[in-house]
Parts: C-alpha cells; structure tokens; sequence
C-alpha cells in the first residue's frame, strides 16, 4: 500500500535503527513499565486523587424515567441545606451545543449536556449541585424536585424503526441514528446458483466496560481558562467537546488525563460530569470534583451495543464461501457518540477473517431509551464474530467439513484485497489458527463424544490496526502526534498526545524513543496527555495507540536523531546513515577516533546551531477517507491484525454451569514490542470474552429501569473463574508497524466468545444462538431437550421481526 | 458528630477525630490523604479499597473509620519499607501483574494477607485469595504468576534466616 507520508518522512526513516540492533525491543524485552512502581505503592494519582484546596464537590440529578419530558425543576429546598454553593439546568449550558463523537459528524451530535426539556434514558442528567462537601451534594441532589411527563418507553430497537413508534430524537427518521451498507460483486446472482446456502439469526446482549475506576472530573477556571483533570482516552477530544458545550474557544479550556484506572471504550465521550464541574467552578472560584457513583456509571455511561443478526451465505459443497449477505440491528440506546461508528465497524468485521467476494450488508442503529452504546473494546467485533463464528461452525456441520479446514479454506492470506478496497498487509492467521487448534488437541476431538458435556471449539477474527475513524475535519483525520528534545544533560524529553489508559502506551513511547538514540528508559522523560503540554492525539480507540502514536513517537525522535546524525555526518566527512547511537554514545563502528558521548554529541549541535536544542516532531495517520464511513468503499486501515481461539468447557448437564478448563489465543500482532505487555492485552481479552459468554448483561425491567447496576449484580468473572491460558504470538515484522508491531489490544477480544460458545454447542449438542449463554439458560435448554428433542436454542423471534422491517430510507 | 479515635496506622500511632459515619476508605482519603486506597464500587463488591485490619484484608468501604480504634492499619502506602519494596509490590512490577493499576493497592492488600495466614499457597488457594479483588484488564494470569512468584522468594528468605 501507498503511504504518501513515507516520502515525506523518507530522510528520517533512513536513520531509524534496523531490526537486527534493536536492544530494548528485541529478545527478552528486558523492560519494565515505566508506571509501575508508583502503582504498586499507591502514589499514581488518578482523577479522583486529584485533591485541591477549598474543592467544592457536584452531584448530578437523574431521570428515574427512561422517556418523559420535564415540566419543572425545583431546587427551593436544595438550596436551603447550608453548605450548598449552586445548581445547574439545562437552561445553562448554550442551546444547540450538544455533545456527540466525534468532530467531524458533529451534525449527529444529539446530547444536551443537562436535558433542557426531555429525558431519553433512565439515568438522562436533568440538573446539578454544588456543595462543600460530597455529602452535602448528595443530600442536595435527593431535594431536587423535578415534575415529569412520562412518555412511552421504546426499548425495542425493532419496534423503534416503526413508523407507529413514538419519535426518541427527531421525529420522521425512523429513530435511526445512523444506518450503513456494504456491497460488492454480485451476490443475488451467487445465491442464486449457490449449492449451498443458509439463513441464520443471533443475537447479543448489552454488557458494560466495568473499568473498575469510576468516571469522574476535577475542575478549575482561572485566569479566564479552566483546567480539567478528567477520566478520558483522549484529552484533545474531551477539549474539543468541553469548549464546545461550554461555547468557549478551546484555546481557554486544558484537559490533563491523570492515570486512567481502565477505559475499553468507555471513556471516550464527553459527560456531564465533565461540564457541570466547569460551570461551578466558574461560578463558585472554586475547583469542583464530580466522581460518579458505580450505579451511575451502569446507568449514565456507555455500553456495548445489543445486536441482532441475520445471516445468509453462500458456498460450494467444497467449502469455498462465495457471498455473504447480512442485516445487523444494532440497538444504540439513548444517543449516539462515540456508538456511530458501531455500524460500519459490524460491518467490516462481518467480512473477517475470510475471502469474500460477494457481499450485500445493512447495518441499522435505531434509538431505544435503553441507555447510550458506544465504543467498547474490540467494537462490534466481539458480538459480530460470535455470531458469524457460531455460523461458520453451522456450515461446517451442514457441509460435512472439518470446523477448522473450513477456516483455512476461506481464510485470508498476506497482502490480500478485499472487494470493498480493505488492503490488508502482514497476515499471519493461518499459523494463529493451526497453533491454537494443535495446543487444544483438535484432530483428536472425537475424545469427547458430542452432547457428553465435555467439548472443544475454534474461533478466527480480524481487527483494524490503527483505525482510520475521521475524528477531525482536517486532511488527516486521525493523527497521532509526537515531540521530542535530545537534551544535552544526558537525556530526552518525549512529549506524547497518547492516552494511557491502563495498557502500557506511556512504556512503549519511551521505550520507542531510548531504542532509537541509545538511552536508558529512566533517562527517556514523558510528558504525557495534556492539551497544554502535549501535541494533538486522536484518542486511545480503534487499535490505534501503538501503531499510529507509535509510528509517530517514532518520527518524532527519527526527526531529533537525523538532525543530529547530520550535523556530526559533516563533522566527520561521511552519511547520517553511518553513525550508530547506542549505550549512551555517538559513533562510527569500527572508528575509534569518531566516538563521543550522546551529551557531547548534543551539545556540539547546539553549538554550531546558536544554542538551538536538537528537537524533532512527528505526525502518523492512516491516510484514508472519510468516504470509508459513508460508502463503505476503501481502505480503512493501514494494517490488519489476525486472531484465533480454542476452548476447551465442561458443563454440567444437571446445572448447565459451564466451565471454562482451557483457552489458547493466537495472535498477530506484527513484532510484539513486549511481549509481556501484548500477553497481558490476551490474558485479558480472554477475561472480556468469557464475561460476555457466560455472565454479564444488563438487565431491564418494562419500563427501562436498569435492575443490576452493581457488582453484585452484574458480574464478571473473578479468579476463581479465568482458567490458564496459553498465548501464541505468530508474529511476522508489519512493514508499515513500529518496528513491526500492529495492534495487540482490541482485535484479541474479538474471536473469544464464539470459541467458547463453539465448545458449548460442542459440548451439550445443542446451537445456543443468544448471549449470555448462563446456566439458567442452559438448564433450561438442557431440560427442553430432554422433553422435546429441540437443539436450536435462542434469537426464536427473530424472523419475523427482521421480516416486518420497514425499508431502508433514502441516501440524501 | 465526631469521636477521637485511637490506631496504629501504617506503623505510626494516629489519634484523629472522625465523623462517626464516615467509611474508612474515605478516611483514609479526605482525612489522611492516603489515595492508595481506591474507591471501586463503595459496596464491598470489588475490593479496590482493601486494606490489612490486624494483618487480614477488609474492604475498607463497608467498614467505618470508628471501627479502627484500638487496631492495626496496614495501607498500601505502608508496604514499602525503609525505601525498599515489598517482594510482592517487586514482582507485580516484574511480571508485568498490573495494567491500568487501579485495583493494584486492592490486589496487593489481599496478597499480603495471604501470605500472612499462608505462605506456601497452591495456585488455587491464590485464585481463592484474591477472588474478592476484581480486575478487568488482566485476567488475572500474570497476578497470580507474580504472587506464587513472591511467596516462593519469602520463603527461601525466611529458609535462609533460619
């Protein structure tokens, strides 16, 4: 694939250190994180640590309906508690300022940041207080008095598209937030001549990130500009939407992301809890803390969106999928945000990790007063490759062919391209897939007869590297961007726009930057996430953080390096490419006369240039389209990850418990660049994946009250329940990855769930096409079984509702 | 209304006054300014907030801070001693046994309390040890690795002195 970049970066690239002499990120990856000792003795200071003097404290006041509109607002006696500082509504916040995700489909952004006159969800912020104390806040959001007129709820997403349902946002849309389609070859003609086609319904449950740190936000306004300590993936995209819902220029408004106790995607939108402490902190003089409570973090955050499926494909009796055609509802809740790009990624993934020439796909994103779906790690992936996972086993069946040879039939190979114009570039799935089915003893799998309650199954995926999602409107969409200072004192400085969010980014930058000028990682300084300090980043999302913020760290200090290398290549009479930096000196191999110290080396550029410090910067985007998000059509990232899975359950047929006894995960990442952090993003995809399986979804009574909005109602496996894991990295150096490497983070969620539920088809004889698969569904299935001799379990009423749908609106 | 309380925390004798219906973990927070001590889920659910009472792990968001008169203390912010760190701590750095970080203090908490009641733990009795601590990014694998790890280095110490 054409990079236009790397012309423009060609000189600096020229310098980067080759393969063979990488140190740090070679062998062994002898490096530890470079957060981790302030998190094992408590000193790393997360918002909610964030403690100044004379802080006021905000509360929010929810909506207990999941549709109403407001009538009035009364805070006589909320005002009357001593202690209370003020009270925000909506009526305080610029009309037609709504909050969504991200810039460039600003024109979807639907979010109030107080509800001005209706409420969408259960949980919707209809008001706020400030108080001395946490406690006096609390006491004062329970005083509001808030009159509603209660609306009918719609919490089907397949009644929402009726043209009877009453209207969420605008009315006349079919409450559609957004809808996709995808086509290319000729599938009807396929279909038509087809020796095997199908027709298959699945269906996905809301689950929830669970990070286990709260969102929350501290706020001051001083010298006209408000600093904002907040819980967020990415400090220039909340900038942009604080500024924009407070309608003050951004130039007045610095976010800093402290560390982040867990994101996945639910940290990526701008929230009330963000604003509200701006507005106090404005009106008081005093810095204000929102930290949410877990209940509203259930109810007033994000999640990941509820999917229903209909699947039709086509193949020869051979096995070779020849077209696939597909419709996705997905159930977007109560707005859009970050969740708009739900549609196009189901989409994309519904064609990985196979060959597909033919294909006919609709997405739909219809609004429910179900709360928000938004981004979540391995975004649609996860539910849309436990679905076409389940169904790839399904064919095997009805075609008689081994699960894991149907696989490798269609699967795609290196530098493929798809129909829709997906260039994929590194491809190391086959070797992923053949590694976890040996660990996992596949050809011997007649060792459990089928319905004994012992079972294994195999799962493939595919993930975008590096997503090209046009966070911006601006040429590069989606950019990552890096500086870094060589100083003279035996250091550098790295000033990164990349989010930590919790999976090492901070480590790997610094790593990046002491690989390439020959430093120690304590002698490589971060500066990190801070609108001020920082240049501009896209956000931590879409598997983008190593490829792309690493890419860019990369140019940045290939930028600083070549500067360097250059002044000291005229010194010596010879090329930038023949100097070596490396432990801490600057040298010519084999030269001794021409070896100085990286101190000197710095500070005789300094001298010949005025005093002028060696600093490079450095920008990586995926150089795509915004038409991807529209058409359907190009290239949507600069690299493709590759995923398998192998799981091995036990269920108990008397209680339908299902254990999980082993799990292998292959992955292609490119070159891991630690391979201990990339392990760790495995171990706990897995963990993700069984929890999606087997335990969690949120719950919701006939009127859209959320019934579980706690740990000890919502659970997810503890470990006790994870079993051990074998890990594979299949790697192969990315040519377009830092230093080889693709994504490691996202991608390994996305191929968990169908193994899994592969193995309990496997394992109980049965097809079970609904998630979460818990024991009581499972017992029930068992006994009706029994009773019945019925094996298909779940998504029953999908037919007819996918038959009753009303026709897809016009393009305008 | 307060009470003056009286408790060995983190070593240090502490008499402080304190609201009698304030948790301990926002004690610890507001009136100590310890923030190792994370608040999760403030229902004794996800153990981000687990501190040692006498040596054996409680969430300390279910406990108030009256009930740590006349006890010991022991936070996150007590593990490290004399500016060395705690084996445990040693070996979540080294195995990689911590992401985002935020249920480490919790995580480490559990894992000290373990080893005080058993230091030859079998991998099972670890999974058991920490089932009250939640992770979410992990997976738990590397944690487990880290605190068999540290158990087998305390007990070659321990061999050694005697």
């Amino acid at each position: 694939m054409a990079i236009m970049s790397k012309e423009y970066y060609a000189d600096i690239e020229s310098v980067y250190k080759k393969p063979e002499d990488y140190e740090l990120a070679g062998k062994g990856n002898a490096y530890i994180r470079i957060d981790a000792e302030a998190k094992v003795t408590g000193s790393a200071v997360y918002t909610d640590d964030v403690d100044l003097p004379g802080m006021y404290y905000c509360k929010l006041v929810h909506s207990p309906y999941a549709h109403a509109l407001i009538k009035s607002i009364d805070f006589s006696e909320a005002l009357k508690l001593p202690g209370v500082k003020g009270v925000l509504t909506g009526a305080d916040f610029p009309e037609g300022h709504n909050l969504g995700n991200p810039e460039a489909f600003k024109e979807l952004a639907d979010k109030e940041p107080l509800c001005r006159k209706k409420v969408r969800m259960v949980g919707d912020e209809v008001a706020a207080v400030c108080a001395t104390t946490e406690e006096i806040a609390t006491q004062a959001a329970a005083l509001v008095k808030v009159e509603y007129e209660v609306l009918e709820p719609v919490l089907d997403p397949f009644y929402s598209m009726q043209p009877d349902a009453p209207a969420i946002h605008y009315p006349g849309t079919s409450n559609l937030s957004i809808f996709t389609t995808m086509k290319a070859g000729d599938p009807d003609k396929v279909f038509a001549e087809a020796d095997y086609t199908d027709k298959h319904y699945y269906r996905t449950q809301q689950m929830v990130h669970a990070a286990i740190e709260p969102h929350g936000a501290v706020a001051k306004y001083e010298n006209n500009e408000w600093t904002v300590w907040t819980t967020t993936q990415g400090a220039y995209v909340s900038r942009y939407w604080i500024a924009w819902g407070l309608g003050v220029p951004e130039s007045q408004v610095r976010v800093i992301k402290p560390m982040l106790g867990g994101g996945f995607g639910g940290k990526l939108d701008v929230f009330a809890h963000e604003l509200c402490p701006c507005k106090f902190a404005q009106m008081t003089g005093h810095p204000v803390k929102c930290i949410l409570k877990r209940d509203e973090v259930f109810m007033c955050t994000r999640t990941r969106h509820p999917i229903s499926f209909e699947i039709e494909s086509a193949f020869t009796k051979e096995g070779k999928l020849l077209a696939k055609r597909c419709k996705h509802i997905l159930d977007g809740g109560a707005y859009g945000g970050s969740g708009i790009a739900a549609n196009t990624l189901s989409l994309i993934c519904a064609t990985f990790p196979y060959k597909v020439e033919n294909i006919d796909m609709t997405a739909r994103r219809p609004y429910t007063n179900h709360p928000a779906s938004g981004a979540m790690r391995g975004y649609s992936a996860c539910q849309v490759h436990f679905a076409h996972e389940i169904h790839m086993d399904e064919v095997a069946n009805a075609l008689g062919i081994d699960p894991l040879e149907l696989r490798r039939m269609n699967e795609i190979t290196p530098y493929y391209t798809g129909p829709t114009g997906l260039e994929f570039t590194s491809c190391k799935f086959d070797e992923c897939m053949v590694a976890v089915a040996d660990y996992i003893d596949w050809k011997h799998r007649d060792r459990y007869p089928i319905g004994s309650g012992q079972g294994v199954g195999l799962s493939g995926s595919g993930f975008m590297s590096g997503t090209g999602f046009p966070v911006l409107v601006t040429p590069h969409y989606c950019s990552s961007s890096t500086i870094v200072r060589l100083n003279r004192e035996g250091y550098a400085v790295v000033f990164s726009g990349a989010n930590d969010i919790g999976q090492g980014c901070d480590t790997v930058m610094t790593m990046i930057v002491a690989e390439e000028l020959g430093l120690r990682m304590d002698e490589v300084k971060l500066v990190q996430s801070d609108t001020t300090a920082t240049p501009w980043d896209a956000g931590s999302f879409g598997s983008r953080v190593t490829f792309l913020g690493g890419n860019a760290c990369r140019r940045a200090v290939g930028d600083a390096k070549f500067k360097l290398l250059s002044h000291w290549a005229e010194e010596w009479g010879c090329k930038p490419q023949d100097i070596t930096m490396k432990d801490h000196r600057v040298f010519i191999k084999g030269d001794p006369e021409k070896n100085i110290s990286y101190n000197e080396a710095c500070f005789g550029y300094e001298e010949k240039n005025f005093g002028r410090c060696v600093a490079g910067v450095g920008s990586f985007a995926h150089e795509g389209d915004k038409d991807i998000y529209v058409k359907n059509v190009g290239n949507y990232a600069t690299a493709y990850s590759f995923s398998a899975s192998a799981a091995k359950v036990t269920v108990d047929m008397e209680t339908g418990a299902v254990t999980l006894d082993d799990f292998a995960f292959g992955h292609d990442c490119g070159r891991p660049l630690n391979i201990r952090a990339v392990e760790g993003q495995i171990e706990g995809s897995v963990l993700l994946g069984f929890g999606f399986t087997c335990y969690e979804e949120c719950v919701y009574d006939k009127d859209g009250k959320h019934l579980n909005p706690s740990f000890r109602d919502y659970h997810f496996p503890t470990a006790l329940d994870m079993p051990k894991i074998k890990t594979f990295v299949c790697s192969e150096y990315d040519p377009e990855g830092p230093m080889g490497a693709k994504e490691a983070g996202e991608g390994s969620t996305a191929p968990v769930g169908s193994a899994i539920g592969n193995a309990i088809n496997y394992a109980t004889g049965l097809t079970l096409k609904e998630l979460p698969i818990t024991p009581e569904k499972l017992w029930r299935a068992l006994r009706e079984h029994e009773k019945t001799g019925k094996t298909v379990f779940g998504a029953e009423d999908l037919p007819e509702k996918f038959a009753n749908m009303p026709p897809l609106p016009a393009r305008d | 209304m307060k009470k003056i309380i009286h408790f060995t925390l983190n070593g240090e004798p502490v008499e402080a006054l304190a609201p009698v219906n304030m948790t301990m973990v926002d004690f610890l927070r507001k009136e100590m300014h310890l923030t190792g001590t994370k608040r999760g889920c403030e229902e004794g659910e996800c153990g981000a907030c687990t501190i040692l009472l006498d040596g054996r792990a409680v969430p300390s968001c279910i406990m108030l801070a009256m009930e740590a008169d006349g006890h010991e203390i022991t936070t996150i912010e007590g593990v490290k001693k004399n500016g060395v760190l705690h084996p445990v701590q040693q070996e979540f750095m080294d195995k990689w046994a911590l992401q985002c970080g935020f249920c480490t203090p919790g995580m480490i908490m559990s894992a000290l309390s373990l080893l005080n009641e058993n230091p030859n733990p079998t991998e099972e009795e670890i999974r058991d040890g920490i089932a009250g601590n939640l992770c979410r990014c992990t997976g738990y694998v590397k944690i487990v690795e880290a605190i068999d790890c540290a158990a087998k280095k305390l007990a070659k110490a321990k061999e050694a002195e005697a």
